[in-house]
């Protein structure tokens, strides 16, 4: 640290604490509170990047989050390390390591500088008009245009740290925390409304809470004193919630909005762990007060992107913030007041200002007064039209500028200086105002574009709102937020205010130079090298719009979003082209602000929070017994259950071959279930589902299919009957949650008169299949005093039935073909159970099998799977399933869709079974079923939707859809692969029992 | 004699919040429009159904949860015998009305888990991931609501101040649990 570029102590910076910290791998000094901007132009240090196309350098050009040029990458290959982070926003803390970038090898040396001196060569555009031909050269030229494109290095390891979400509900949001912002805030607290007033910066204050100007005054106080004592009273205030380091970064439409929280970034590693890092803040708010000030434009002139070229509110921020020097020999180049309070400021520091260049004429409100009794050299009526130095700027010409402002006159004047505070007026902060649907209107005194019609609850005021006095701001804030919060007073109404007044405004939106405008380099967008001569270019070019001239130059389209630099390209293309400013209208001002990092975006939702999962009540043991699960729905379901080395084929194959030969049990339990109680129960099953329900008897169990308006298949499961207005439906597994939503929808809105209720109970209950010949002597077993004889208890049907003390319902129904019982419990009492199954049947080789053999043993029958066999294309007649569609009911769901000229053709896509001539050969699912080859292009007819290798049948089966397929029994195709073409045949999909023995055995 | 096994079965200590699963609670879901249905439920358990939106009442034995205007949840204020899942409330209620077509009766007994909180930083670890406004939710005693916290459906009851029943379905609710233990180190 350089002691000489410290002013006197700063209230904000604690020079107790020393703070150690690497740019580009050397160690420099800070003070705790500085930014790392503060810190390096403490340090000497304004070279600090390369800029994007032309690597020329570029120094730190403001004091906060709209810049362009200071972003650095900090804390180099390690997993914290981090692009484009503004050296202005990041706090320095022991150990933050940051580095230039875009520049190679350093950034006082970059080879890619070479840019530089072919810049006349790289208009806009040049991509785009350059790399059109020839077309084959173009894999070529991506290499290199890839490689040169973006700032930065991404991280390659995984992001350590944790962030969080937060939601927000208040009645007053306020955007800001400067002094229009405080007095919202209090105001709106102290009048009983819950509160939240959010501010990017560390301290609360904005500018006003530094600001030592003789001439702003507030009841005979400094402004930043009077200030200072009502922030201090608000931590008094209930119902008011303060967060600083907090950047709204999205205006949503009805008042949502996010804002990030940085919690740790300005902490030491040691202190940031386990901690979380950001938080993104949803916040609903009932009013939002925008109070987010203005940020001060640059002046657009011949060379004036020089490291040492800062804005003006920067260097005073810079001194008067954080006691750091940005220049021992200032010049200022200005076109209103602001800068001569940055004048007198550095004056009265002892700080050296050789000038200060004004482009308007004589002026004589208070401030200027001043700073002529300061004998401060001005030269009124003059520009700026070029400047000089490599890495820091050395000095400036100035020429007096012509009566209407559009060229110069006389010699050139040179004036020596290392630091240029640049201010062209300010520009109103919008942004989250527009991004909230806001429309604008252009000042044309000001030259700013304001806030005119509000798209939902909220106010803007202050700065942002276009007020720029401090007396327009407190007589417009008493007016407008009263008005607004509906109070009858505040307590800023009899404030005595004091402030220097701008009599004369002049603005040029590109000064001119003695050069012509193609040999000059007046940068509008900093961080994208966009030049009023490109801007210029793309108008000659023929682009009109804003939003083209934006695409084709670049301008605005930086981390920075082009925050300095957009009102200038506007102003260019108005004068330029003729069109009025209000008529040519703004950029789209998008979400977010300010760039966010991933992290906070995505917030916990990492690891195993990324996603919800279900658990059924067996899954430790399924866990506890190597089960590899496969997702369904949320669900996490037991997939197969691999012994020693197995594969996935030979343990289903193992599965599937114990569960018909001597018992298999499956959990069940993730099918949904859904209680339906009411006299219309059977009714309402009747226009459900495609079957009659009405003469279902107690006690009985039946399978039905439920369609959509349009005729298809839309789920299945079985029904069944508990008593006589009461019934249990199953669905599928995925299908559970919108079956009870489409149910009770239909229930409320087409059948109110129905009285029929349902009630989820899919959780309630844990389903323990166990199917196989032996089925029944291990449900006797766990069961004794249950009569499972077919007499009493024949395939498709139910019984109460007690474990224990514990009721149970036990269901004769098979997915499987084979003979099998249902057992369903409280699920609490699912694992003991199951356990219990598993012990009992360890005698008949009971073996747990997933959804894969499950998957393989309906098929072997030839049951479909609702959302694999079928895809909201297939109605119950497509799927040969034509004895389930009731002719006698009036009607159902998806009825007259049946009947319809395209579902009854005779060619629509039919389920069908699928035999391969190799029986070893498995088919692949989703492969293709053609029946020509040869013809081009290939004619498909359909294609396989369930391929396995049944190890009962010892033989490849499929089922597939066929377009006709139904009368194609038999009849051979060819399902084409990559590298053969396998011979198929057509066959009956039921494969395994079509006389229903073993299920009735 | 079958086990019971409840998903959580644990309790959790943090900074000014206590958690833990309360099993068993029997819980049933009643549902009804008819006038007669509220009066004779409400001589069944003793206990007024709430007819406000988003209210309950508590009873003796028994609280009742408002969920929609003809649904409730009817939980036991105390823990139940865990070795016997017969309800002599839900056999009256059955027979008193299902069975003479006036409402429906379902168990729901494991449909739902129910985690009891209780400290002052409830609120603060729900807004982690809930949209619901509960500024003035968490000053009303006996308030319910039905929402979404970390993307999962659950219902919240507020049962005192600074005192919470959240139910979430089963399936769901080891992995709310252990969101809301990664959540609850933090605050």
């Amino acid at each position: 640290m350089t002691k000489n570029l410290r002013t006197k102590a700063s209230k904000f910076i604690d020079e107790t604490t020393r703070i150690s910290f690497k740019f580009d791998g050397k160690v420099y000094y800070g003070y705790k509170g500085d930014t790392l901007a503060s810190a390096l132009i403490a340090n000497g240090i304004h070279l600090v990047a390369r800029s994007f196309k032309y690597h020329r350098p570029r120094g730190i050009m403001t004091a906060g989050s709209e810049e362009p040029n200071a972003i650095v990458q900090v804390n180099g290959n390690s997993a914290y390390t981090e692009p484009n982070v503004r050296a202005t926003e990041i706090e320095i803390y022991d150990g933050l390591e940051a580095s230039s970038q875009n520049c190679w090898p350093n950034v006082n040396f970059d080879i890619g500088g070479i840019n530089n001196i072919l810049s006349p060569v790289l208009p806009a555009g040049f991509y785009y008009k350059t790399f059109m031909w020839p077309a084959s050269f173009w894999e070529k030229y991506e290499y290199f245009i890839r490689k040169s494109a973006g700032l930065g290095k991404s991280p390659t390891k995984p992001d350590p740290d944790i962030y969080e979400h937060k939601h927000i509900h208040c009645d007053v949001l306020v955007i800001g925390g400067g002094i229009s912002g405080i007095m919202a805030a209090k105001t709106a607290a102290e009048n009983n409304f819950k509160t939240l007033l959010l501010d990017e910066k560390p301290h609360l204050g904005g500018s006003t809470i530094y600001q030592n100007s003789d001439f702003d005054k507030i009841n005979n106080q400094s402004s930043s004193t009077w200030l200072e004592n009502e922030i201090s009273k608000l931590k008094d205030i209930k119902n008011l919630e303060i967060k600083t380091r907090t950047s709204v970064v999205a205006y949503h439409g009805y008042n949502f909005l996010l804002a990030r929280e940085n919690l740790t970034d300005h902490l030491p590693f040691d202190k940031k762990k386990n901690k979380i890092r950001q938080r993104l803040i949803k916040i609903r708010a009932k009013k939002v007060i925008v109070a987010t000030g203005s940020i001060e434009r640059p002046l657009i002139f011949n060379n004036n992107d020089r490291p040492g070229i800062i804005l003006s509110s920067a260097i005073k921020k810079y001194s008067d913030y954080y006691g750091v020097i940005c220049g021992n020999e200032n010049v200022l180049f200005t076109n209103n007041d602001s800068a001569y309070e940055t004048a007198i400021s550095l004056f009265n520091k002892g700080i050296r200002v050789n000038a200060i260049i004004d482009i308007r004429d004589k002026v004589t409100s208070s401030i200027v007064n001043q700073a002529e009794k300061l004998s401060i050299k001005i030269y009124n009526s003059f520009t700026i039209v070029d400047t000089s130095g490599y890495r820091r700027i050395k000095n400036i010409s100035i020429m007096k500028l012509s009566k209407d402002g559009q060229s110069v006159t006389g010699s050139k004047t040179q004036i020596n200086c290392d630091c240029l505070g640049v201010s062209g007026g300010w520009t109103p902060a919008v942004h989250l105002f527009t991004q909230s649907g806001g429309k604008l209107k252009f000042d044309y005194d000001d030259n700013v574009f304001k806030p005119n019609k509000y798209p939902s609850d909220q106010i803007s005021i202050g700065a942002c709102n276009g007020e720029f006095d401090l007396d327009t701001i407190i007589k417009n804030f008493n007016n407008n937020v009263k008005t607004y919060l509906g109070i009858e007073k505040t307590s800023y109404e009899n404030l005595n205010i004091s402030a220097s007044k701008e009599i004369l405004k002049k603005n040029i939106w590109l000064l001119p130079s003695n050069k012509p405008i193609g040999k000059t380099k007046s940068f509008v967008d900093f961080q994208n090298d966009a030049t009023a001569k490109d801007i210029k270019l793309a108008l000659r070019e023929g682009f009109r719009s804003i939003e083209h001239v934006k695409r084709y130059t670049t301008t605005g389209m930086g981390t920075d979003q082009g925050k300095l630099g957009n009102m200038h390209a506007l102003g260019i293309i108005s004068d330029t082209s003729g069109v009025k400013m209000s008529d040519l209208g703004t950029t789209t001002f998008r979400p977010p602000y300010t760039p966010l990092t991933f992290g906070t975006i995505v917030g916990r939702n990492v690891g195993e929070f990324f996603d919800i999962f279900r658990k059924t009540p067996m899954h430790d043991w399924h866990v506890k017994n190597n089960a590899e699960f496969e997702n369904v729905g949320q669900w996490k379901r037991a997939w197969y259950y691999p012994k020693k080395n197995e594969s996935m084929h030979d343990a289903v194959q193992r599965e599937s071959k114990a569960a018909r030969d001597g018992a298999g049990i499956l959990d069940a339990s993730t099918l949904g279930k859904i209680d339906i109680q009411g006299s219309d129960a059977s009714e309402f099953l009747n226009r459900v589902y495609t079957n009659a329900w009405s003469k279902l008897a107690v006690g009985k169990c039946r399978y039905g299919l439920m369609l959509n308006e349009d005729g298809m298949v839309y789920d299945d499961g079985v029904t069944t009957r508990l008593d006589e207005n009461h019934y249990i439906m199953t669905t599928t597994t995925g299908g559970a949650a919108t079956v009870l939503g489409k149910l009770e929808d239909y229930l409320q809105t087409e059948w109110p008169e129905l009285d029929v209720y349902l009630t989820s109970v899919t959780d309630h209950f844990a389903t323990i299949s166990v199917c196989g010949p032996h089925s029944k002597k291990i449900v006797k077993k766990i069961i004794p005093d249950l009569d499972l004889s077919d007499e009493k208890f024949p395939h498709m049907s139910f019984k109460n039935a007690k474990i224990g003390n514990i009721k149970c319902r036990v269901m004769r129904i098979s997915f499987t073909g084979e003979q099998s019982y249902e057992i369903n419990i409280q699920a609490n009492f699912g694992k003991s159970v199951w356990e219990k199954c598993i012990e009992a049947g360890e005698e008949f080789n009971i073996t747990p099998y997933g959804t894969e053999t499950m998957h393989l043993l309906r098929a072997e029958k030839g049951f479909i799977i609702v959302g694999q066999d079928t895809d909201a294309t297939l109605t119950p007649i497509d799927l040969q399933m034509d004895w389930i569609v009731s002719k006698k009911k009036y009607d159902f769901i998806g009825k007259r869709s049946l009947y319809r000229s395209d579902t009854i053709r005779e060619d629509r896509k039919q389920l069908v079974g699928i035999i391969t001539e190799d029986p070893k050969e498995v088919l692949e699912e989703g492969a293709q079923i053609v029946a020509d080859v040869s013809k081009k292009p290939v004619e498909m007819l359909g294609h396989i939707t369930s391929s396995y290798f049944s190890p009962n049948l010892n033989k490849s089966i499929a089922l597939g859809v066929v377009k006709g397929g139904k009368d194609m029994l038999g009849k051979k195709l060819f399902v084409p692969m990559k590298n053969k073409v396998i011979n198929v045949q057509i066959a009956d999909p039921v494969f395994l029992d079509k006389d229903n023995k073993r299920l009735n055995a | 004699m079958l086990n019971y096994n409840s998903p959580i079965n644990e309790t959790k200590d943090f900074n000014n919040l206590k958690m833990s699963e309360e099993s068993p609670i029997m819980k049933l879901v009643i549902r009804g429009k008819k006038r007669e249905f509220i009066s004779k439920v409400g001589k069944l358990l003793n206990i007024l159904l709430p007819n406000e939106p988003n209210t309950s009442t508590v009873g003796n034995n028994i609280s009742a949860l408002w969920l929609s205007p003809d649904e409730w949840m009817i939980h036991s204020n105390d823990k139940i015998d865990k070795n016997n899942n017969m309800y002599p409330i839900e056999e009256d209620l059955i027979n008193n009305i299902h069975k003479i077509n006036l409402g429906a009766i379902t168990d729901v007994t494991d449909q739902f888990t129910m985690i009891k909180m209780e400290g002052s930083q409830i609120y603060e670890l729900f807004s982690n991931s809930c949209p619901f406004n509960f500024n003035d939710f968490k000053k009303k005693k006996g308030a319910v609501t039905q929402t979404i916290i970390n993307k999962i459906d659950v219902i919240i009851h507020n049962k005192e101040i600074n005192v919470v029943n959240l139910l979430v379905r089963r399936s769901f609710s080891s992995h709310l649990w252990s969101w809301l233990n990664d959540g609850a180190k933090r605050i």
